[in-house]
């Protein structure tokens, strides 16, 4: 029973600030997927007197990527059936229509940037007007940004309460191992010889902490993502967890609990 | 008979900078017994410390196995202690850790192998007539048990030197016998250096000894 709780009581504060930092590569990379996924569905609409071409276009602003021609010759064509125009009518409207262009952008900005470049664009005199459709995209992006707050707040907060335990923890050991420690020295015994004891129990809990936490996010992703019908994490859900995350985990794992013994050791002065 | 440790007009202070030991001068040779006397907080225990190197001198030289405890690195004090065995008042056993091994810590920090741990804890719990102790806890000894323990632990290594401080203070006349009879064969037979810092001598000690005492911050040579 003490050595499962001495056991437990670094390995739980560690898998705290694992699952913090998994939660956040994890989040990091579903919603730069689901980022992408708005930014590319996203196009806001120029409308300007002449023709113009994509140069013409990130001349006053970098972020506009790609253009795409709204076709003129359908929208005339649905005047001329209602309205049923002759062929000199059909020839004014054609030079009165303006030219409509739908353009994409680099990344995912917030309303603020889009206005910004609505300006930029505006400044063009060939521009007549530009549509952000702002409203459309504010609830979107509103909500998005509400979600990534809260959940970047609550990892943040995981992983303070772990590095409390942790230090916690790091006083316990030095109430459980000091003694020792101080014997040891007196007889000679280098740091490597006096830390054996600690080093091996951190690097076995950092170890399992780091496994459990992996095997909770390949649970997440192969089995209740899976079957969990996530409509925003269904398409990126080999983003959830990846091998690699593994090595990541247990380097930080072992990198918390290295440090914390060394921080214990270097402080366990002789009497 | 070489010096094995050489003081010269040496200075100890506490902490605040308060002398404790003040301008001492003296040697101890290979295969010496030395009883350092004094009353309480003269200084025994402070002189005890510098020699093992808990405590550096505020002036004055120290040298022990030949080396300046003034300017000693870690590394060499690591050495250099792991050829001492220290005796404490209050034993400073590891109490989760077994007799046995309690005993061979010194072999453990040396890397000898299991075999020769074990042979030597039991030759030496077998000395110190704790046979059949060797997997009880510290904590379930006696004061003298405890003690015999620690002295078991100095002698296990055969070390060059043994410093004690106070190794029979609280004990019975059994575990005292016990130990002055160990720590008078060590010195007779291995040529081990032994310093004692006692508040009385034992009245019979069947070895030439050399009798130390502090006094008004000076060490003077008695016997």
């Amino acid at each position: 029973m003490k050595f499962i709780k001495r056991h437990l009581s670094i390995i739980f504060p560690l898998m705290a600030i694992l699952l913090g930092l998994e939660f956040f590569i994890a989040f990091d990379r579903t919603t730069k997927q689901y980022e992408k996924s708005l930014q590319d569905e996203y196009s806001m609409l120029i409308v300007s007197k002449d023709e113009m071409s994509i140069d013409d276009i990130t001349a006053w602003d970098k972020h506009i990527i790609k253009i795409e021609d709204i076709n003129k010759s359908e929208i005339i064509g649905k005047i001329n059936q209602a309205m049923e125009v002759n062929s000199t009518t059909d020839a004014k409207i054609k030079s009165a229509i303006p030219n409509f262009y739908a353009a994409k952008i680099d990344k995912y900005l917030d309303t603020t940037e889009l206005q910004k470049i609505k300006t930029n664009l505006l400044k063009n005199p060939q521009i007549s007007r530009v549509e952000t459709f702002d409203s459309v995209y504010k609830s979107n992006y509103g909500l998005f940004s509400f979600i990534k707050f809260s959940f970047r707040t609550f990892i943040i907060f995981m992983s303070i309460i772990g590095f409390f335990l942790i230090i916690k923890q790091m006083e316990v050991w030095n109430y459980i191992h000091a003694q020792r420690m101080r014997v040891m020295e007196i007889f000679g015994a280098p740091l490597l010889f006096r830390s054996k004891v600690l080093i091996r129990v951190a690097i076995i809990d950092a170890i399992i902490a780091s496994f459990i936490t992996s095997f909770v996010f390949w649970y997440l992703q192969y089995i209740v993502i899976a079957n969990g019908n996530i409509t925003i994490l269904d398409e990126n859900i080999g983003s959830v967890f990846s091998v690699g995350d593994i090595f990541i985990l247990l380097f930080t794992s072992l990198f918390i609990a290295l440090t914390a013994v060394l921080i214990v050791v270097m402080n366990i002065k002789e009497e | 008979m070489s010096d094995v440790i050489v003081a010269n007009n040496l200075t100890l202070a506490y902490q605040n900078g308060e002398d404790i030991i003040k301008d001492a001068t003296f040697s101890i040779q290979r295969g010496d017994f030395v009883f350092i006397t004094g009353l309480s907080g003269s200084g025994k225990s402070t002189l005890l410390k510098s020699i093992y190197g808990n405590l550096k001198p505020k002036n004055g030289s120290l040298k022990v196995g030949g080396l300046d405890m003034s300017n000693i690195f870690k590394p060499q004090l690591q050495q250099l202690r792991t050829n001492l065995g220290i005796v404490f008042q209050d034993y400073k056993l590891i109490n989760e850790w077994t007799v046995e091994e309690n005993v061979v810590l010194p072999l453990m920090i040396a890397g000898y192998s299991k075999e020769i741990q074990a042979t030597q804890a039991r030759r030496l719990l077998h000395h110190v007539k704790l046979s059949g102790k060797e997997s009880k806890y510290p904590l379930e000894l006696s004061g003298g048990e405890q003690q015999r323990v620690g002295v078991a632990r100095a002698l296990s290594k055969n070390p060059l030197m043994i410093l004690a401080d106070e190794p029979t203070g609280n004990l019975d006349e059994y575990s005292s016998n016990v130990i002055w009879d160990l720590m008078e064969n060590a010195c007779d037979q291995l040529k081990t250096t032994i310093v004692v810092v006692t508040h009385k001598i034992p009245n019979i000690f069947n070895i030439p000894y050399r009798h130390f005492m502090i006094e008004n911050k000076a060490i003077y040579e008695v016997h």
